[in-house]
């Protein structure tokens, strides 16, 4: 029986270059279908059970790398990538077989016979090698903070990005927003955004104020010897609670 | 009445003259500070020498020669140190701003021409060599024009036109479709009397490739991208606006938007701004707003 194998790319002439190159080195090998994103990819591989599959590594809806993830031990993965500098690093290390695009040459003789090897026998494990692939930076999972602040203005949403805010001041039920250009109010709670921003980014200075760390321009102390923030173009000054005078100790 | 008007020109001019004559010796003292002594034994020989004839009495230039020695030693280092303060302090608003700038530029440029973006295309161009020449020379050219506008060092110095940015867009965006074939469809709708006008460069690619990379890609059925500039009165929008997956609220700001704004505001202060979106309808809604002076000479659209 004539091996089988499965293409996925995203990118239409790049399925098409591989299958003709494919075919030119390995006449024997059929290709049972092609896939233009991941998920496509893993049902049809579940689907038709190729020996092989051939996975680009960035794609729409689930990456090669978790696509890969979906399919070890069931078929054997080659990856195809352009430029990924991180997942060849991987690559390179171990014994995941991956070509770079553009496709073909010696290279391509070189996979084909290991595949041809290997063929017909169990699939390597590849679980502890994806463990480090998707460790490696090729795939984020970090703990992520919030950037971007929605906020309805008018018709639309607006995204305000953190990086325009000066504070967030608590008022009543809303949240008020306030940037350079102006003051929008939000929906959410001062407690909420306090969990969900970069604490660096952020500082809790009063029990209604979340000031952001690089709008703060001064701290003073006024006649009556509380801490005063002031901030970058804005003129009103914001008290720092006397909790929380710690923040300024050092400075 | 008469004797008062003419009394007041008389004082009037009286004073003018003093004035004058301080604002001359000032100039004298200024440039006494700051000459090379160099060039001051060249005036005091150049002196002495009209002293040897009839115009200038030997008294006087000897006079000029040891008042300029005295005063230069005296107080000329002080006085030129003084100038050179305030000049420098006057260059240093203008300086840091000019610096800032130039960095931010910079860093926008070279951020931009993202490898992954270059090894695809010319693994596409490798590809349509054999399949379709006449394609690959398309796409070649393209990604010449791309390289040309977006490469730091092959950009020429000095302010970009929108029009200029829009065919950089076209390149781009001509690239991408021939890599997403039917998963990407492009809108372009920039009014003729608008491609000259003024528009910081990269900008408008910013706002692109953002759309592409974190809208459209990701998605699997693809969509479309909508480029769209008006001018109102003296303010131009431009805006890029797409049907992809829209962006999550914890990704990063990203080096691409931050840049955009930082530029926005060394360029315009509060008078351009960039303004994020999500439209009801899903995707995302870029735009950049900036003062816009209509180009008289620029020819009116049919």
């Amino acid at each position: 029986m004539n091996p089988t194998a499965l293409i996925a790319d995203d990118e239409e002439p790049m399925r098409d270059m591989l299958r003709k190159r494919l075919q030119d080195c390995w006449p024997a090998l059929s290709i049972v279908a092609e896939a233009a994103n991941g998920v496509e990819a893993v049902a049809l591989a579940g689907q038709l059970r190729p020996d092989i599959v051939f996975l680009d590594i960035r794609m729409p809806g689930i990456s090669g790398i978790e696509a890969a993830r979906l399919l070890f031990n069931r078929c054997h993965i080659v990856f195809v990538t352009a430029y990924d500098q991180y997942a060849i690093e991987a690559f390179e290390q171990g014994a995941l077989d991956y070509l770079l695009k553009p496709v073909g040459g010696e290279r391509l003789t070189t996979t084909v016979a290991r595949l041809k090897s290997r063929v017909g026998r169990q699939p390597d494990d590849i679980e502890r090698q994806l463990g480090r692939l998707l460790a490696g930076g090729a795939v984020k999972p970090a703990r992520s903070y919030l950037h971007w602040i929605q906020a309805q203005v008018g018709n639309s949403l607006r995204m305000i990005s953190t990086r325009e805010i000066l504070f967030f001041r608590a008022d009543e039920k809303y949240t008020r927003v306030q940037t350079a250009q102006g003051e929008v109010l939000i929906r959410k709670t001062l407690k909420e955004l306090a969990e969900e921003l970069d604490p660096d980014e952020f500082w809790r200075i009063h029990r209604s104020t979340l000031v952001r760390v690089d709008a703060i321009a001064a701290v003073t102390r006024d006649l009556r010897g509380r801490q005063m923030v002031r901030v970058r173009h804005f003129a009103e000054e914001l008290e720092v609670s006397r909790g929380n005078t710690h923040l300024f100790q050092q400075m | 009445m008469r004797m008062a008007a003419s009394g007041a020109g008389v004082f009037g001019f009286l004073r003018e003259l003093g004035e004058t004559a301080s604002s001359l010796w000032w100039q004298f003292f200024d440039w006494l500070a700051q000459v090379p002594f160099r060039q001051l034994v060249v005036t005091w020989v150049l002196a002495l020498l009209l002293a040897c004839t009839p115009v200038l009495l030997p008294k006087q230039a000897l006079a000029f020669i040891l008042i300029s020695c005295g005063l230069k030693v005296l107080a000329g280092g002080k006085r030129k140190a003084e100038i050179e303060a305030r000049e420098a302090a006057a260059h240093a608003g203008t300086e840091s701003m000019e610096r800032r700038l130039v960095e931010a530029q910079m860093a926008a440029l070279q951020a931009q021409v993202e490898p992954h973006f270059l090894f695809n295309t010319l693994a596409l161009i490798g590809q349509l060599i054999e399949t379709d020449p006449p394609q690959a020379a398309r796409i070649h050219e393209h990604l010449i024009d791309y390289l040309r506008s977006t490469l730091p060092q092959m950009r020429s110095r000095g302010g970009g036109t929108l029009g200029r940015q829009i065919a950089l867009s076209r390149s781009y965006l001509a690239i991408m479709q021939a890599r997403m074939k039917a998963r990407l469809a492009v809108s372009i709708d920039v009014p003729p009397e608008l491609e000259s006008a003024t528009f910081p460069p990269m900008m408008l690619q910013i706002l692109i490739e953002n759309s592409i990379k974190h809208g459209l890609e990701p998605k699997i059925e693809g969509g479309r991208i909508d480029i769209r500039a008006r001018a109102t009165g003296s303010t131009m929008e431009v805006e890029v606006r797409d049907d992809g997956i829209g962006f999550s609220r914890y990704a990063g700001d990203g080096v691409g938007l931050t840049n955009v704004r930082e530029r926005l505001k060394l360029l315009y202060g509060a008078r351009a701004e960039l303004l994020i979106e999500t439209p009801a309808d899903g995707g995302c809604r870029a735009l950049i707003r900036l003062p816009f002076t209509p180009d008289i000479f620029a020819k009116a659209g049919p």
